[in-house]
């Protein structure tokens, strides 16, 4: 069923000569920053684009095979707002002279007001205070930058992958246009709430993402199960979203006023807003950040939503969407900084940690079960965004107890992961998706075309692959790559950021921050978990004998697939060395007191062993002892027992490439140990029921809001429509009566309109 | 009067332009098609010498076509229309002038506005009710330009006759050009009428006006005289009509026995000197006659009947131009005369009628299954919104409020040209398949013709007032006209206290809203029926290009004056009227 796409690189062409797009901008003298609402504009134009002409070309050659039933014209707009995003960066970074007139202190660039939304009048009784406006303006700093690079690169190498995906697929013909409208709408949801200067435009698109993943993860949607996943992470997410409207009340009811130039500009409001203010608004909007990054105790929508085609699990619930939750922190985090704020919000902080140490544990736990190979990867995203918010809790502690350095260092390390795990979730998803096509493909070649059923056959299920490194030469390298940097093995990728989320959790608790103990013990604990349970995935799809036949007849695709893996190989590879000698870090926190790449550029050497030094040998006998606690765990231990639980030789004659072997040689040399009582005992099977939370919620639903449902139905159904009834059959019988006076006889209407004349005459001659 | 001074005057021929160009078309519609190769034969024995004098005979083949009617009636029509225009904008001829009467001769020019025996008056107001008139009229002619078939359910099936000799000859069987002749003729002389009843100044020539066009309008109405209802419909709306103009011209004799004076400016002087019993009770007589004309309970019965017997475009000009010119009398008599006189005894007569008018129109709307007969039954309801607007004014007596609403009322019966007068269009085309009376007939439309489909949705939802067409602009400025100038004013604080001090004409503004309420239920099931009921008839709609094109402008009209530069530069013509009206 089905055949492989071709190469056709002669399609990207036109994609490759959107890079100049910047290029006209800026011939027609208008700089990046001027240029940077394109960057939400140019989706936004094409979602409707390719939803139009896919409606009407459906089918037609031109569109289905030159340009992919839209695929090409996403890819071409993505790599617009890529070109975009770069230039943009670059000029940042430059920090040009016309740039620096939008500078303020904090190293900020917004574009004041692009358009003004709405306009309303604030009266305080009946005298006007003022009036207020919403406006829609850009606010570009490190943290956006970062952020909006993450998500445009990965919206345009998962395009890429989705064409080669998507398309050789013939479920998906005809409707792949709705696939990649909805794509480019969700790019622009994203780009649109980094690149948002007030609260009230970052929530506004962070709905708009909402509805993208629902609409995606229920592509699907003849299947039950996807359509129920879609309404499952909708609504799941709307608790959360619900909560974080609260808060965002509660917020413009301290400021009023949503803008970030407002709220940042003057924290305190000239000493009106007190720190004890802030809490429950923070807190409210703590909690729809849960629901959007999946925490505990939200997470339940996460790994239902792998039913959605592997490049929405890839783009939205790996690498971009989850991150809008860390992203608000992360713009929450002035406020903890602020000096006056000193110790109020520090316990909400501490918060912050313990559902990132929980989720953390919790989704490595469930993962270790996990046989489904994207939901050993959903889990694996879920422990990671703990990390990151654990990372994020630590530094907002910090920034609150007044240790600026410290926070600094936290926050950088916090985003630093978020970068890393971006890029390396995107690929492993993408590479996930590469083995799954293949799988799929293999089976119904093994099978035959024409029964078309495989029900009985999971290809998602790693019990049927194995040793599959030597079909798939690229895609288990980039597997490996990206196993390897968020395992953290070091050097690579992870291992930078996530060394210094476990060491700043403990530094809090070295700080004074007692609290920080469990959530801090539970992430070293997840270091090394994380090396298992990734370990097990890697040995169980490519190591060992095929467990299936149809292993046999799986082969590598087109570059369609093959080529956004390459790419982001080498940046999980080399870019987390690359970024940590480049003080990244302190950059993302503070970019106008630190350089990046300067003194990398200048002393490479010395920056190089400065910062190994810094990551294996700290001064601090703390960071010292977390440091390698967790790389041995990480590194070692948890690899050693996955490779003894799952590894073992490929099949006589199968030969991996010399980049994956050594790992296979590794697993196939430690032995093996058989853990089957282990695997059905009590707790395994509690695992596999995700721990029976997602049943506590539904015992709850169904006790509490079913039956009020009910009751509410009753009464719409009876009462309500009743009384709409009523009015309707009411007015048909009025309109009935009223209708009988015009009889057709002239004579009766000359007596209705001589009544008329003597009630007027009548009534005038007692009045005058 | 002398006849020559009123054509050789300058003044009075350049402030009459319009006017002269219709009867100059009244007076070509009547002699170019009897042109014909009529000779006299001179009586010299034992020779055939013929002297041609044209007049009959027969006729050339330019005279005898069918279309040629029409095709004067649309020219003059436009003519009017686009001097009008004109001479509005101050392009040619003048802005601002008046007739009067002095020593027998009528005499033109500015310097005659202030002169108590002004009989025309010509300014914003009377110039942009004149574009109203001629442009519905137009409208109606260019409907009819090749389609007045015999009988309004007899067919015409152009479209299965490919062969132009046949379909030429099928044309003239089916439509002679006296038939023709006739009813352009009828048209220009409403026209006129209308013309005359925006310029007035004078009760008497606004009688004549009126006489002149309903008249007109009543043969129109009947015109389809091989049909049962047509004839019946006009006899009905003839009846009914005459005894209204009668009680309206009695209460007119009563105004001049208290006055000894028809002119407007003389009455207003007199009544607000105090007030007078046989002048109130004149007033009330003559709203019974404008009250026929725009149809506003009681005096409605005969509108649905003759809307659903006259055909389509006819239909159309009543509910639209007859209707306005109704409303210009009303707002001649009614607020020319009494608005000095703030508060007057027929203003909460009038609010009464109005809030009655509106939802008895609405509800018996509701009911209607003829698509015509829920048009005429929606045609009262608008009514009854223009009333509450005219009872408003004379609740707020003369201020900004009052102008606001003015221009709201001006505006609603401007725009009411392109979306009643559009839908009614759409009828005229299903009746050229003798069918649109049922509502059954607009099942599947849309998969008929989907652009037809779509103008109707937007004349129903225009009608309706759904933003941001036309129909939404003119009802937003009336009731927000109404309720700011009623709610400025309160000074209470609490809510109760609120209510109390307001005006009793707010509670207008709030029936507008629920009647606007109802009325979505009756527009939108045409909307209904044509996208999503099946129908057994999948043939094509007639071709019929003039229709379709007058649908097109109506369209166009209905989405261009809802919003955006067009809009506003109606808007503040209607606002010139409105500030013309008050003098």
């Amino acid at each position: 069923m089905g055949e492989h796409s071709k190469s056709e690189w002669n399609l990207l062409l036109p994609v490759g000569l959107m890079i100049f797009f910047p290029v006209i901008r800026h011939l027609l003298e208008f700089d990046a920053m001027e240029s940077a609402f394109l960057i939400v504009a140019v989706p936004l134009v094409i979602f409707p684009a390719i939803l139009i002409l896919g409606q009407l070309s459906k089918g037609e050659d031109w569109w289905k095979n030159q340009l992919k039933e839209g695929g090409i014209v996403a890819l071409a707009g993505l790599a617009i707002t890529l070109s975009l995003t770069v230039w943009l960066i670059i000029e940042f970074y430059m920090g040009n002279e016309k740039l620096s007139q939008f500078e303020d202190d904090a190293g900020v660039l917004s574009q004041g007001v692009i358009f003004d939304w709405i306009q309303f009048e604030i009266f305080d009784g009946a005298t006007l205070l003022g009036t207020s406006t919403l406006s829609f303006g850009l606010w570009i700093d490190s943290v956006s930058l970062v952020v909006l690079f993450v998500a445009a690169f990965l919206c345009f190498l998962i395009c890429w992958f989705a064409i080669g995906y998507m398309n050789t697929d013939p479920i998906n013909e005809d409707r792949n246009h709705r696939f990649f409208a909805e794509f480019v709408l969700f790019s622009m949801g994203m780009f649109g709430m980094v690149l948002a200067d007030s609260f009230l435009w970052l929530f506004i698109f962070w709905e708009i993402m909402g509805l993208c993943s629902y609409l995606l993860i229920g592509f699907y949607w003849e299947k039950p199960s996807a359509a129920a996943a879609a309404k499952k992470a909708f609504l799941t997410t709307r608790v959360g979203d619900v909560f974080l409207m609260v808060g965002l009340f509660m917020l413009y009811d301290l400021y009023h006023s949503l803008e970030f130039a407002v709220i940042f500009g003057d924290p305190t409001l000239g000493g009106a807003v007190h720190g004890v203010d802030l809490q429950w608004p923070l807190f409210f909007m703590f909690i729809g950040c849960v629901g959007k990054s999946a925490q505990f105790p939200l997470h339940v929508w996460l790994p239902d939503a792998m039913e959605g085609p592997t490049p929405v699990s890839a783009l939205i619930h790996a690498a971009t969407m989850v991150n809008a939750g860390l992203y608000l922190v992360a713009r929450m985090f002035p406020l903890f900084s602020e000096p006056h704020f000193e110790g109020d919000l520090s316990d909400l902080a501490m918060l912050i940690a313990w559902i990132g140490g929980i989720t953390a544990c919790m989704a490595a736990f469930i993962a270790f079960v996990a046989n489904d190979i994207k939901r050993v990867l959903a889990y694996s995203t879920m422990s990671q965004l703990a990390y990151i918010f654990t990372g994020l809790g630590a530094a907002c502690w910090f920034a609150n107890e007044g240790y600026h350095h410290l926070a600094t260092v936290a926050f950088g390390a916090s985003l630093f992961h978020l970068f890393n795990h971006a890029m390396a979730k995107g690929m492993l998803f993408m590479a996930s998706g590469s083995v799954i096509h293949e799988m799929h493909h293999a089976h119904d070649h093994a099978h035959g075309h024409d029964d078309g059923d495989h029900h009985d056959f999971d290809p998602q299920d790693m019990r049927n692959m194995g040793g599959l490194a030597s079909k798939m030469p690229v895609t288990s390298i980039a597997m490996m790559l990206g196993s390897m940097s968020i395992i953290g093995i070091p050097l690579i990728g992870g291992f930078w950021s996530k060394e210094g989320i476990v060491g700043q959790a403990w530094n809090v608790y070295a700080h004074g921050g007692e609290m920080i103990l469990f959530p801090a013990i539970l992430v070293l604990a997840t270091a090394g978990m994380t090396g298992f349970y990734m370990s097990r995935m890697w040995f169980m799809t490519f190591a060992g004998k095929p467990k299936s036949d149809v292993v046999e007849h799986v082969h590598e695709d087109t570059q369609w697939i093959k080529t956004p893996l390459v790419v982001l190989s080498i940046v999980t590879a080399f870019s987390g060395f690359i970024l940590a000698c480049g003080n990244f870090v302190h950059w993302l926190a503070e970019p106008y007191h630190y350089e990046p790449f300067g003194e990398l550029l200048a002393h490479p050497i010395d920056a190089i062993l400065h910062e190994l030094e810094h990551a294996f040998l700290p001064e601090e006998n703390l960071l010292k002892i977390v440091g390698w606690t967790a790389i041995l765990l990480s590194a070692g231990l948890g690899p050693f027992i996955a490779a003894r639980m799952h590894g073992g030789r490929l099949a006589d004659g199968e030969e991996a490439t010399p980049l994956t072997n050594w790992l296979i040689s590794y697993s196939g040399s430690v032995g093996h140990t058989d853990v089957g009582d282990l695997a059905t005992g009590g707790f395994a099977t509690a695992l596999h029921n995700r721990l029976y939370i997602d049943d506590a919620y539904e015992w709850v639903i169904s006790r509490t809001i079913m039956p009020l449902a009910t009751i509410c139905a009753w009464i719409d159904k009876n009462w309500v429509d009743g009384a709409i009834k009523g009015i309707e059959s009411g007015s048909q019988s009025t309109s009935t009566w009223l209708r009988q006076f015009t009889t057709g006889r002239a004579s009766d209407y000359l007596l209705m309109a001589t009544v008329g004349m003597l009630v007027i005459v009548g009534i005038l001659w007692g009045v005058a | 009067m002398n006849l020559g001074a009123l054509f050789s005057s300058v003044n009075m021929a350049s402030t009459l332009i319009p006017e002269w160009i219709l009867l100059l078309g009244i007076v070509a519609i009547i002699i170019v098609p009897n042109l014909g190769k009529a000779t006299f034969r001179l009586p010299v024995p034992g020779k055939a010498w013929r002297i041609p004098y044209f007049i009959g005979g027969k006729r050339f083949a330019f005279t005898s076509d069918p279309r040629l009617p029409s095709a004067i009636a649309a020219f003059t029509l436009f003519a009017s229309f686009i001097t009008a225009l004109l001479s509005q904008m101050g392009e040619i001829g003048v802005t601002e002038s008046c007739v009067a009467i002095r020593d027998g001769v009528a005499r033109a020019g500015p310097e005659w506005c202030s002169d108590g025996s002004m009989i025309l008056q010509i300014d914003a107001f009377s110039r942009l009710m004149g574009m109203i008139f001629t442009a519905a009229l137009l409208l109606a002619v260019i409907a009819n330009w090749d389609r007045l078939p015999a009988t309004p359910h007899h067919r015409i099936a152009l479209k299965t006759q490919r062969d132009e000799v046949v379909e030429s000859r099928r044309l003239h069987r089916l439509l002679n050009n006296r038939r023709q002749v006739d009813f352009a003729l009828l048209v220009l002389m409403v026209a006129l009428g209308m013309s005359t009843v925006a310029l007035s100044a004078n009760l008497f020539m606004l009688f004549v006006g009126l006489e002149l066009a309903s008249m007109a309008s009543y043969v129109l109405v009947s015109f389809n005289k091989e049909t049962q209802i047509g004839p019946e419909a006009g006899v009905k709306y003839f009846i009914v009509g005459s005894v209204a103009s009668a009680i309206g011209l009695y209460g007119i004799s009563m105004l001049y026995i208290w006055n000894g004076d028809l002119s407007i400016s003389s009455l207003r002087s007199s009544w607000a000197d105090g007030p007078n019993g046989m002048a109130t009770i004149g007033l009330g007589m003559m709203l019974v006659a404008f009250g026929f004309k725009v149809s506003a309970v009681p005096f409605h019965f005969a509108t649905p009947d003759a809307y659903s017997g006259a055909s389509g475009p006819v239909a159309g000009v009543l509910a639209t131009a007859s209707k306005a010119m109704g409303f210009v009398a009303l707002m001649r008599v009614l607020i020319g005369i009494t608005l000095a006189d703030d508060g007057s005894e027929w203003t909460i007569l009038i609010g009464v009628i109005a809030a009655i008018t509106m939802t008895w129109g609405n509800l018996a709307a509701l009911g209607s299954r003829n698509p015509k007969r829920m048009l005429a039954y929606s045609s009262v309801a608008h009514a009854g919104y223009i009333l509450a607007g005219i009872a408003a004014i004379g609740a707020l007596g003369p201020g900004e409020g009052s102008e606001l609403i003015a221009t709201a009322i001006i505006f609603h019966l401007a725009v009411l040209v392109t979306f009643k007068l559009g839908a009614f269009l759409v009828i005229a085309l299903l009746e050229c398949e003798g069918r649109g009376h049922e509502l059954e007939h607009y099942h599947g439309l849309a998969r008929r013709d989907p652009l037809i489909a779509i103008s109707m949705m937007i004349f129903m939802l225009a009608l309706a007032g759904v933003p941001p067409l036309a129909g939404f602009l003119s009802k937003l400025m009336m009731v927000s006209g109404i309720i700011s100038s009623t709610v400025g004013d309160v000074a209470g604080s609490s809510l109760s206290e609120t209510m109390d001090s307001l005006s009793w004409v707010f509670w207008l503004a709030i029936l507008i809203f629920i009647n606007s309420a109802i009325s979505l239920f009756y527009y939108l099931r045409i909307c209904v029926v044509m996208f999503y009921d099946e129908t057994d008839r999948n043939l094509r709609l007639s071709r019929a290009p003039m229709i379709r094109i007058a649908i097109m402008f109506c369209t166009m009209g209905a989405i261009v004056f809802g919003f955006g530069i067009l809009a506003d530069v109606l808007a503040s013509a209607a606002h010139d009227a409105a500030l013309a009206l008050f003098g």
